[in-house]
């Protein structure tokens, strides 16, 4: 019997998942243990292996779509059986008709059969409260459906089983949310000319569109949908920027003692079983001891409270091909040089390869991120909310001073402190700053504490 | 009626009297001297030894319940304890002719009678048929715990304590007692020395013990049967019930060969002139003389005689003259025997409704000490050795009472151990082709039958090449329970059938056309119009050891022998411990058409009472298949049937109603009609009507519907019911019950909660209106239609679309007939 394979659901907040890869195409044989297709959510990537052997039978996504979790994404099963009764009717299924609403996204589609069943937009009341059949309940679970987004045909308005198999069959509806959005969103106006006074898919079509779509020729640009870690750093920034008081510190200082101790550390690194040990690392060693003294900094504004913490988890900015990842070094200020040295590689192997823990990428009270390697000399670090600083760590740069009246150069390695000034005032930031550049100039001093 | 007897005009309308017999009253006038050629010193001496065995077994009870210590040793008793203190010579008396195959009955205070018979049957069974007996009983478990605590010089005196031991453990609920405990002093009996079940209801056993009789008569069994209940029983309809059924004319006119005669039976009247606290003479009762009341029942006048329960020899006396009558087949007799209780009714009884005058006076006339007193003056004994009797008494009943008491020797039933001791004792789920081989009695080979030649034309099956065989050549329902009741009586020679329009008529709805001419009277017979009776006959005659088929006619009819029904049918096998089966058939015919009073499912009412099996078939097959279980059994068994398809075919077997034998299970649902949408459950023959319904919801609904015949209500398995739910996820359940306190509630219920993941809606219970039925002309709006599954269907479970419901069941509806109380 060919059996669907559903899109995993990785941890309770995540609600659809991009097919990033098929391993797999459409009538390949395929053995239990098999790739079949590589996916990804906002923060993370995994493989979905085949659980039983027998053929691909259908493929109902293709790469880069987006797909509600626990919806079907293809079938296995024996050559020549009937694949289509597992196809999803969901937002990303194949739409005969489609209507591209306003930012709500919203999309309704039917399946454009039996005249009867056309789909009508219905205020399912459903959300968490949902009245629903045991049946019914089992039945959605068993076929991977959201059974909230059902439409209650029975008694009092319960789900019942029928309600779940149409679901199964022609995706869902709106749900009274994204209903609400939806007629707010302009497009209020409409009048239902179904059941009860529910909006129905022909009610949408004759109805002028708000805005002119561009229809005909090649349009001369190309729109690119933003994968979902794209949507995340997106929303992020600019939630940091819109929500905090920030604003920026920049210093130097002399690099000489920490290029001093990195090479030699770099000469006995084999015989000592260390890790290869970067400047960056030393910065982070000296953040995380420094931190300690200036709590405000690491600490979330929480609106009405400050929670300072006790310990020093520091997030590492990475930067990777789908974007910029923040994983943390939980308890940095305990651990060792060489610790923190292996723990911000092993994190940027796994960010860099998509395979790193959701769980990872949270719980940072202080950040610290480099463009040194790209010759920045200084920027303006984007605080990661609620955290209340991060540090940019700069190019090195030669720079001349006085010493005894001759002049010098030295090597001034450039640091950035971005804080919210809603949580820490400029001399406190500043005081900070100076005693980090302290430490990173006397950093055997600081080995030694 | 039987044609032979002519009822004549001209006799019925004649001028004349009724004259009556004078009826004895105390006529015993003899004295020790007297008496000496019928009794030696010795048997002097037992009377007087078993009324003081009577006596102190009694005076250890009061202590307990009264002190809570008897002889220093201490116990309380919280059970019940109705003593008979001073009635000691009537029960003694009585007893003393009697033997083990002379059956007694009792009442709630016969802890007397019980010993009184025990201590005689002793007396006349070899020492070795009675170390059968006690060595068979319960494997000796009994016996075993009587021969661990003393060595016996006899096997007399072994028994002696044995009987006291047994029956004082069953009064303090001992597993060691005779029933194991179940029963309890109102109910302790031991079959083996003919002692029958004591009831607790008053007047319980006048009409079981008219039934043991005909047991004796019918399956020509040796002794006598005697009824002890109690003077202010004659207040109770059974008891008169009973006294009808007893003296039918039909036993010495109509039966037939040796079966002619009267029954041998004696109705005692325990007359000890208190009902509880209410005078029977003089206050509750009319009768001024209760002897009187035999008068009124035949011309015979029931040998009706007052006797001098006071006088041991007195009683031995009447009984010695009335088991003569017994034995010319001239009973039954009715006796009243005077006696006076000193003791209250119960322990907590403060005697407000007598004088202390009164009690002494009666006390002061103790038929013990005048007995002894008499005897001393015969120069039968002397005080001394009285004294001597006495103070061995006391002391074998302080042994018994510790032994009694004693946890570890006498434990109760340890239900943490084995949950299960008393539910496996509701049924004794034997198998017993025949309850006793030897040949039946019947009056022509089988198939000369001429029903049975009918039949042997009939076309078994309801439909043929495609359409209904007409009523006239199809095998109906009637033909099949006629088949499967005939055939018992071919093979068992015990069964015996009786009810209401049994025999010439061929039952009210001729099912048993074709008996009258197979069986004598003594097997099939027409009972009076007494339901109580004719139930608590049937309970008397299976608990003997014969299969009874007893009809009640109309399902109405059945609270007519509610207590036959509820409180003795249900629970003698188990307040027995197995000791007792009750291979009983009650068949109750469901009608309609007829209004109110005779429409009536009363299923719902028998399922509730633990003991009992009901079934519903509603397909000749299922009815052949059925009643053969049910007289295979040993178990009581409620058989219901519809009047609205006696004459139906079978319409769901193609093969048809097999010729030969066969069984259907009793407790197995049938899919009549397999379907995957909804599953409608059914009890009796609403099936029909659930099977239109099913076709509507084919044809306009397309909606493919799973039908399932209950046919048993208890027990039931609910296995294939829930793997239907499993599968459709919907069902209804409908009979013509009622809906309210409907057994089909139970049933949905069960099913909410054996299969709730499966369900798309709560079960829906279709019955019939919370109301009379009415006309036969408005039934069509209190019985379950087939709209009104459709209605239900798209209320409750899944709206259907562009359906108009015509009955209501919405939910305002429900909670509003609720508020209504209809």
């Amino acid at each position: 019997m060919a059996l669907p394979v559903i899109m995993p659901r990785q941890g309770q907040s995540v609600e659809s998942c991009i097919i990033a890869k098929w391993h797999k195409q459409k009538g390949d044989n395929v053995s239990e243990g098999d790739i079949l297709f590589t996916y990804e959510t906002d923060k993370a990537t995994f493989d979905e292996e085949a659980q039983e052997s027998g053929v691909l039978l259908e493929v109902f996504f293709e790469e880069g779509e987006d797909v509600p979790v626990l919806t079907n994404v293809c079938v296995i099963g024996k050559e020549g059986e009937d694949a289509s009764g597992f196809e999803p009717g969901g937002s990303a299924g194949k739409p005969k008709k489609e209507i591209e609403a306003k930012p709500s996204g919203i999309q309704v589609q039917s399946d454009g059969g039996s005249l009867s069943e056309a789909v009508e937009i219905i205020n399912a009341d459903n959300g968490g409260k949902a009245k629903i059949s045991p049946r019914a309940r089992n039945f959605a679970h068993k076929k991977g459906v959201d059974y909230s987004k059902a439409n209650g045909s029975g008694p009092g308005g319960r789900i019942i089983e029928k309600d779940i198999v149409t679901l199964a069959k022609n995706g869902y509806t709106v749900t009274s949310s994204a209903m609400d959005e939806y007629k707010a969103s302009g497009l209020s106006g409409i009048e239902g000319t179904g059941i009860g006074g529910r909006i129905r898919i022909e009610d949408l079509e004759n109805r002028e569109p708000a805005g002119k779509v561009y229809r005909g020729e090649q349009p001369g640009y190309e729109d690119i949908k933003l994968t979902n870690i794209r949507k995340v750093i997106a929303n992020a920034m600019h939630h940091s920027l819109s929500s905090t008081a920030q604003l920026t510190l920049n210093s130097s200082f002399d690099a000489s003692d920490i290029m001093a101790y990195r090479k030699k550390i770099k000469a006995s690194m084999e015989k000592l079983g260390l890790s290869n040990i970067t400047l960056n690392d030393l910065v982070l060693y000296a953040v995380s001891r420094t931190l300690k003294a200036h709590r405000n900094l690491n600490a979330h504004f929480l609106d009405d409270t400050m929670r300072v913490f006790d310990r020093v988890h520091l997030g590492v900015a990475i930067d990777t091909e789908r974007g910029l990842m923040v994983p943390t070094v939980f308890d940095s200020d305990l651990k060792s040089l060489n610790g923190i040295s292996k723990e911000v590689k092993l994190l940027a192997d796994q960010c860099q390869k998509g395979t790193i823990n959701p769980d990872a990428l949270k719980g940072g009270t202080f950040t610290v991120t480099n463009l040194g390697a790209l010759g920045i000399e200084s920027f303006t670090p984007v605080l990661n909310p609620p955290q209340t600083g991060i540090l940019g760590v700069n190019t090195i740069v030669q720079r001349v001073k006085a010493v005894n009246g001759d002049y010098k150069y030295y090597p001034a390695m450039g640091l950035s402190l971005t804080f919210d000034h809603r949580a820490v005032d400029g001399a406190p930031a500043a005081r900070f700053l100076k005693e980090l550049s302290f430490n990173l100039e006397n950093f055997s001093v600081l080995l030694a504490k | 009626m039987p044609k032979i007897q002519y009822v004549d005009p001209a006799q019925s309308r004649k001028s004349g009297r009724i004259t009556f017999k004078d009826i004895p009253v105390n006529r015993y006038d003899k004295t020790i001297e007297d008496e000496k050629a019928n009794f030696s010193n010795e048997d002097f001496l037992r009377i007087y030894r078993d009324m003081f065995v009577i006596r102190e077994f009694e005076t250890m009870l009061n202590a307990i319940k009264t002190t809570s210590e008897y002889n220093g040793v201490g116990y309380t008793h919280p059970g019940p304890a109705h003593l008979s203190i001073g009635q000691e010579a009537a029960v003694v008396g009585q007893a003393y002719l009697l033997d083990a195959d002379d059956y007694i009955f009792g009442s709630h205070r016969s802890h007397g009678e019980i010993l009184a018979k025990g201590l005689s049957a002793i007396e006349k069974l070899s020492d070795r048929a009675l170390l059968d007996i006690m060595e068979s009983y319960f494997d000796g478990k009994i016996l075993k715990v009587i021969e661990n605590n003393k060595k016996y010089d006899s096997v007399k005196e072994l028994a002696l304590d044995f009987l006291l031991y047994g029956t004082l453990a069953e009064i303090f609920a001992r597993e060691t007692g005779f029933n194991k405990g179940l029963g309890g002093s109102m109910h302790a009996f031991f079959t083996p020395f003919g002692i029958y079940p004591n009831n607790a209801i008053v007047g319980g056993s006048g009409d079981i013990s008219v039934g043991a009789a005909i047991f004796k008569k019918v399956n020509s069994k040796k002794g006598i049967v005697i009824g002890n209940i109690g003077d202010a029983s004659l207040g109770c309809g059974p008891v008169w019930e009973g006294l009808c059924l007893a003296a039918m004319d039909q036993y010495k006119t109509l039966w037939e060969g040796e079966f002619r005669g009267g029954l041998p039976l004696i109705i005692n009247i325990m007359n000890n002139q208190y009902g509880m606290g209410g005078q029977t003479r003089g206050e509750t009762m009319g009768y001024d003389m209760l002897a009187r009341i035999g008068a009124g029942v035949n011309p015979e006048q029931m040998h009706a005689e007052r006797i001098d329960g006071y006088n041991p020899l007195a009683v031995v006396d009447a009984i010695r003259r009335k088991r003569e009558i017994l034995e010319r087949k001239e009973g039954p007799v009715f006796l009243d025997t005077v006696t006076y209780r000193f003791s209250g009714h119960s322990p907590s009884d403060a005697s407000s409704y007598r004088t202390k005058e009164e009690i002494e006076a009666w006390m002061e006339e103790d038929s013990i000490e005048s007995f002894g007193e008499e005897l001393v003056k015969a120069k039968v004994t002397a005080f001394s050795e009285l004294d001597g009797i006495k103070a061995n008494i006391r002391e074998l009943m302080t042994r018994i009472c510790k032994l009694s008491i004693n946890d570890d020797i006498s434990p109760r039933m340890d239900i943490v151990k084995g949950p299960d001791i008393i539910a496996d004792l509701m049924f004794s789920n034997e198998r017993i082709e025949k309850m006793e081989d030897r040949v039946c009695g019947v009056l022509m080979p089988k198939e000369e039958n001429p029903r049975v030649k009918q039949i042997k034309r009939k076309v078994r099956t309801g439909m043929q090449d495609g359409k209904p065989v007409s009523k006239n050549r199809v095998f109906q329902f009637r033909d099949a329970l006629f088949e499967a009741i005939v055939d018992k009586f071919y093979t068992d020679p015990t069964l015996i059938a009786y009810g209401e329009e049994n025999r010439d008529w061929g039952g009210a709805f001729a099912v048993y056309r074709g008996l009258t001419e197979a069986l004598p009277y003594h097997r099939l017979f027409n009972s009076p119009i007494s339901e109580g009776a004719i139930v608590g006959s049937a309970v008397g005659y299976g608990m003997c050891g014969g299969r009874v088929i007893a009809e009640l006619m109309y399902c109405d009819f059945l609270g007519r022998a509610g207590d036959e029904i509820f409180n003795q049918l249900a629970k003698w096998q188990s307040m027995s411990a197995g000791v007792i089966k009750m291979p009983v058939v009650i068949r109750v015919s469901v009608g309609s058409k007829y209004g109110a009073q005779h429409s009536q499912d009363w299923t719902s009412l028998v399922a509730h009472i633990p003991g009992l099996k009901v079934v519903f078939p509603a397909t000749p097959y299922d009815a052949k298949g059925l009643m053969n279980s049910a007289l295979m059994g040993t178990d009581p068994v409620i058989f219901f049937e519809s009047q609205r398809i006696y004459d139906i075919g079978e319409m769901y077997r193609e093969e048809g109603v097999p010729e030969g034998y066969y069984e259907v299970t009793i407790g197995e649902p049938d899919v009549k009609i397999e379907g995957s949408d909804l599953t409608i459950l059914t009890i009796g023959a609403t099936l029909y009507r659930a099977e239109e319904a099913v076709r509507i919801f084919k044809e306009k609904h397309g909606l493919s519907v799973e039908l399932i015949d209950a046919r048993s209500i208890v027990p039931f398995n609910y296995d294939k019911v829930i793997e239907s739910v499993k599968k459709t996820g919907r069902i209804i359940l409908a009979s013509d019950a009622c809906e309210r306190g409907s057994h089909l509630k139970d049933m949905a219920q069960t099913i909410s909660e054996l299969a709730f993941d499966y369900l798309d809606a709560p079960p829906v219970v279709v019955g019939a209106r919370n109301w009379i039925t009415p006309a036969y002309e408005l039934e069509e709006f209190f019985f379950p239609q087939p709209a009104w599954f459709i209605d239900a269907f798209h209320e409750k479970i899944m709206p259907l679309k562009n359906h108009v419901p015509k009955s209501n069941f919405t939910v305002n509806e429900q909670l509003r007939r609720n508020r209504n109380g209809n």
